[in-house]
């Protein structure tokens, strides 16, 4: 044994810190300067790529009469109530469709191989089909968005009904569940986590189908319509009428009402799965 | 026997002899729900050339002690010296991993996408100590004395579970490092396996003679395997008691029922029955 | 005795019976004088349908071969099985209890599906027999073991898409060699092929693209129901498709197809390339180093909400010309997907790994190449195949909105000018070429992951 004893110590000693800029936070509001200041030194210089773009500042002055303006506010309602239905629609029938594939073999051969031949074909591809098809132009916006989220959604809850252990189905039998109980308290809480995770993937691919639909019906390329306006419009009006610093106040706003739709799922989903939080 | 004495004597490619000593080391860390102390005081001579098995409850803080000993984790007081060279201490607090303590762990960590021979060969080849053609060829020889001749060009994937961990501690050996840290290596693995592999382990010992640090929470294999068996208490980890295991090696499976066997096992399991029933009441959640 | 099972004796060739017990996995690495002792001792029964062969705990003493007719084997509760019901075709062997010395109990319940023969071969006059030739009887015992390792460790999913059976079909080289799991890529796979075209999901299947192909073809085209009338339905799109001389001016024999194919093509493979070469490493840093990651990640995603297609319009205002928008789309989604899986991939890295390099001598940048890069290949490869998906995605929306030439833009364009057939075509075209370049990605993926490919086959991991 040494003759000197090492001094006692009951917490751990302070370690030097990592200082500000090692701050996580600090950290991420430099780099987003940063970017901003590049932004706008190579917009003032008309430097390529990046240069074309409006510089942030004309952006911001843009946006603020903006913030104050009935249609603005309204362009956010309608792709958000667009982003809703068709997303909505899109779990009502592809969660069940998706546990009735996990659980009965027979229905799984037959459908499955049909869904996947479908698959390849990007949802937008759909657009002038869903028009010719469907009555109404929102019907038809609404075809295209359930058929890009349907494909996550389905997805995940297969993955997630076979991924279920087996033991936790031996456990409920030797216990003496009936099918019905054994769906209800097995199935469907093990099927949650990856429902929720299908949503977390399928409302990125709604909000990209809402946009472009709304560019492609409400007004962009040859489709003429009545039924336009959202975000997607207001973007692509922007960029007819030449008033590029509103493209990016659009694109931004867009970007705040798909963080804030993640979010929500986020959250719904933790709720919906305390368990995993224990963890 | 006599041949195996002098073996020891001789130590290894290092020129030291693997001799660790921890000297009141404590280690704090910080937990969501506040400071929590895994190691407190602890100090423990391990002799060069020993097989030195540390018993203890889940999560009393053994395998804190072997991150440590390996360079894993920082210690937060105390010191520990390997021959008498601070690994690690009040102004250095994290050791430097390195070929001479190499460590064994308790999943495997044989890499996947490298097949067994590659693996094997992987540290020298990667210190530059050998080309990659002679690190093969010591690689396929080491190999074959453990009885791994056929699966060098096996992916681990492909083969069992106990040749992975054969294959494992050859891969350490390659290095010849002075000492071998194995944290619970056959706990995964079942009850017939696990005593082939108790055998394997001594043979190899008793060709390499490296200093053993072996984890587990068995205390039979315990007192098999070694020289001498700490019992370490619950959390936080220090060791309650120490016992000299004077069963002479080379020892085999016979000694798991000659009567000294039962007479060590009779000394110590009430120990351990102790600190296992104190952190089950503590609901001690595995580290 | 059980009333439902009864010996038949001759009732079919020993021929037939000594080529049966030389076709399956156990039998099939005996001499020919081997297999007719085996023969010898076997004894012919046949069993009805529903008749229970044995439940578990029986006393084990018989060994079975199954001649014709199908047969369930559903596990007890106390074993390791993955899979708990298997059933038995013609040529599997099960029973294998009655090979451990006694007292040997059954550890499953057998019922026959149908009406059964079975080869009821007793484990002890086995033994007996295969005596005077030791090697043979190791070999047995051996082939047992392996049997009982792969029937009934096979992972679940394997299980379910493959019917994996306890070992048929196939020559005997085929079996010998699936046995000495040296069996190679393309006998597993004729034999699964074999297996499955027995199964009843090729023939589901085939219900489902009738239904499907059916109802679509009625609806638009024979009954004209509500909307569909105004759709193409397939048989029109076929006829189109196919024909030399097409009415719309597009089909497979018309050249300027191929020149749309060939331009969406172009897009996604030069977007891929930058998209890759920049995401993978992009990604393999910010999961390697925090000091990287802090700096670049908050960045990285304030622009991820936006939803790539909204970019549509400042693509065109920043770059010229009428392809560097669509590549620009085209590549930032996929830029994303990529790098954000690759970050997945070194972050899904157990962390002994790393740690057992650097005990082995390692520096960081060894470390980094010799356990970083091929611990993330799996979660990148699954990231590229999700960029090649998103890619295609983003393609026929930017040719739709800006193009010239290319597939989405020949959706478009035949909606405008009315030429609601070659719709279909384009859309179709587009669903195959997206699915064969993910087919490809997903191919490279498992050349360059051998390890991996026979991992998951063995059902291994740790």
């Amino acid at each position: 044994m040494s003759a000197v004893a090492a001094p006692p110590m009951a917490r751990p000693p302070k370690k030097k810190g990592p200082g500000f800029f090692g701050h996580p936070v600090v950290r991420a509001i430099i780099s987003i300067a940063v970017f901003v200041g590049l932004w706008e030194v190579a917009s003032r210089y008309s430097l390529p790529w990046i240069g074309q773009a409006p510089p942030p500042t004309k952006v911001v002055d843009a946006w603020v009469p903006l913030l104050t303006d009935q249609g603005y506010w309204y362009s956010w309602f309608q792709s958000s109530r667009r982003v809703l239905s068709g997303f909505l629609s899109a779990m009502i029938i592809g969660i069940p469709l998706g546990l009735a594939m996990a659980t009965s073999r027979v229905f799984n051969d037959i459908t499955f191989p049909v869904f996947e031949i479908l698959r390849p074909v990007p949802p937008l591809a759909w657009v002038p089909a869903a028009i010719i098809f469907w009555p109404t132009q929102e019907l038809s916006i609404g075809f295209v968005i359930f058929l890009g989220a349907i494909y996550t959604i389905m997805l995940n809850v297969i993955g997630g009904a076979r991924s279920i252990d087996i033991r936790f189905f031996q456990a409920a039998r030797s216990m003496g569940s009936s099918n019905w109980d054994i769906f209800r308290r097995i199935i469907l809480p093990g099927v949650l986590p990856s429902i929720v995770v299908g949503c977390e993937v399928g409302i990125g691919i709604t909000w990209n189908v809402v946009v472009a639909a709304e560019m492609i019906s409400g007004g962009g390329g040859a489709i003429q319509s009545s039924a336009g306006g959202g975000l997607g419009f207001f973007i692509w009006n922007s960029y007819i009428g030449a008033s590029y610093p509103l493209i990016v106040v659009g694109m931004i706003s867009i970007g705040i009402a798909g963080y804030i739709s993640s979010a929500i799922i986020r959250k719904l989903g933790i709720l919906a799965t305390p368990w995993l939080r224990a963890r | 026997m006599s041949a195996v004495l002098s073996q020891a004597s001789q130590g290894n490619a290092h020129g030291g002899k693997g001799a660790i000593r921890i000297e009141h080391v404590d280690k704090v860390y910080e937990a969501k729900s506040g400071p929590v102390q895994a190691v407190s005081d602890c100090s423990l001579d391990i002799r060069a050339g020993e097989i030195c098995m540390i018993v203890g409850p889940s999560g009393c803080g053994k395998t804190t002690l072997l991150n440590a000993i390996a360079g894993f984790h920082d210690i937060t007081g105390g010191a520990i010296y390997l021959d008498g060279q601070m690994l690690c201490g009040p102004d250095r607090p994290k050791a430097d991993p390195g070929p001479d303590r190499v460590v064994v762990f308790q999943n495997g960590a044989l890499f996947p996408w490298k097949t067994n021979l590659e693996n094997v060969a992987f540290g020298p080849v990667v210190q530059g100590k050998l080309s990659k053609a002679q690190a093969a060829e010591k690689a396929r020889g080491l190999m074959a004395d453990a009885g791994l001749a056929g699966v060098e060009h096996n992916y681990p994937g492909e083969v069992s579970s106990g040749m992975r961990r054969r294959v494992e501690i050859v891969r350490a050996l390659m290095n010849d490092p002075k000492v071998l840290l194995l944290d619970e290596p056959f706990r995964a693995l079942d009850q017939l396996t696990k005593s082939v592999m108790h055998e394997a382990l001594l043979e190899i010992y008793y060709k390499n003679k490296v200093t053993i640090f072996f984890i587990t929470h068995d205390l039979e294999e315990a007192i098999f395997l070694g020289h001498r068996v700490a019992i370490m208490t619950t959390r936080p980890c220090r060791p309650k008691k120490i016992l000299e295991v004077d069963i002479p090696h080379p020892r085999d499976y016979a000694v798991l029922t000659s009567p000294r066997f039962r007479e060590l096992m009779e000394e110590t399991v009430s120990a351990v029955h102790e600190e296992a029933v104190k952190a089950f009441e503590a609901g001690e959640k595995e580290m | 005795m059980n009333p439902k099972i009864k010996p038949v004796g001759l009732a079919r060739p020993r021929k037939e019976l000594v080529e049966l017990l030389r076709g399956t996995v156990l039998f099939s690495g005996l001499s020919p004088a081997l297999i007719e002792k085996v023969a010898d001792i076997a004894v012919l029964e046949r069993a009805q349908k529903d008749a229970v062969l044995y439940r578990v705990d029986d006393p084990a003493r018989d060994l079975y071969v199954v001649v014709a007719g199908q047969v369930n084997h559903a596990h007890g509760p106390a074993t390791q099985a993955r899979v708990l019901t298997k059933t038995m075709q013609p040529g599997d062997v099960f029973g294998w209890a009655a090979l451990i010395k006694a007292p040997a109990r059954r550890f499953a319940t057998v019922t026959m599906l149908a009406d059964t023969e079975l080869l009821r071969i007793s484990g002890a006059e086995l033994m007996q027999a295969l005596a005077s030739d030791p090697e043979a009887a190791r070999d047995v015992l051996a082939r047992c073991a392996k049997m009982i390792v792969e029937d009934f460790t096979v992972p679940a999913w394997l299980a379910q898409v493959q019917d994996v059976p306890a070992g048929k079909g196939g020559s005997p080289m085929v079996q010998r060699q699936a046995a000495a799991g040296e069996i190679g890529a393309w006998e597993m796979f004729a034999y699964r092929l074999s297996k499955w075209a027995k199964s009843p999901t090729p023939y589901l299947m085939l219900v489902g693209f009738v239904l499907f192909f059916g109802a679509w073809y009625l609806l638009s085209e024979v009954f004209k129901v509500w909307r569909f009338a105004s759709l193409p339905g397939p048989k029109t799109v076929l006829l189109e498709w196919f024909n030399p001389n097409p009415t719309y001016g597009m089909s497979l024999y018309t050249p300027d197809y191929y020149v749309h194919i060939w331009s969406s093509i172009r897009r996604v493979l030069y977007a891929f390339l930058i998209s890759t070469g920049l995401g993978v490493p992009f990604g393999l840093f910010l999961g390697w180093s925090k000091n990287f990651r802090e700096f670049t990640f908050p960045v990285f995603e304030t622009l991820r909400p936006i939803p790539v297609l909204a970019w549509v319009p400042l693509a065109i205002v920043m770059f010229k010309g009428q392809e560097s928008p669509v590549i620009f789309l085209t590549t930032l989604a996929s830029f994303y997907a990529t790098a954000l899986n690759t970050m997945l991939g070194v972050q899904s890295i157990d962390e002994s790994y790393p740690r057992a390099a650097a005990c082995l001598g390692a520096s960081k940048w060894q470390i980094f190449r010799h356990i970083v890069i091929p611990g993330a290949l799996p979660f990148i490869f699954t990231g590229l195949q999700i960029s090649v998906g998103v890619a295609w995605f983003s393609l026929v929306a930017g040719e739709m909105v800006s193009g010239e030439y290319g597939l989405g833009y020949l959706i478009l364009a035949s909606y405008v000018n009315v030429q609601y057939v070659v719709i279909i075509i384009g859309m179709v075209s587009v669903g195959v070429v997206g699915y064969v370049s993910s087919a490809l990605v997903r191919l490279a993926g498992d050349y360059m992951m051998q390890w991996r490919v026979r991992e998951l086959a063995l059902g291994g991991g740790r």
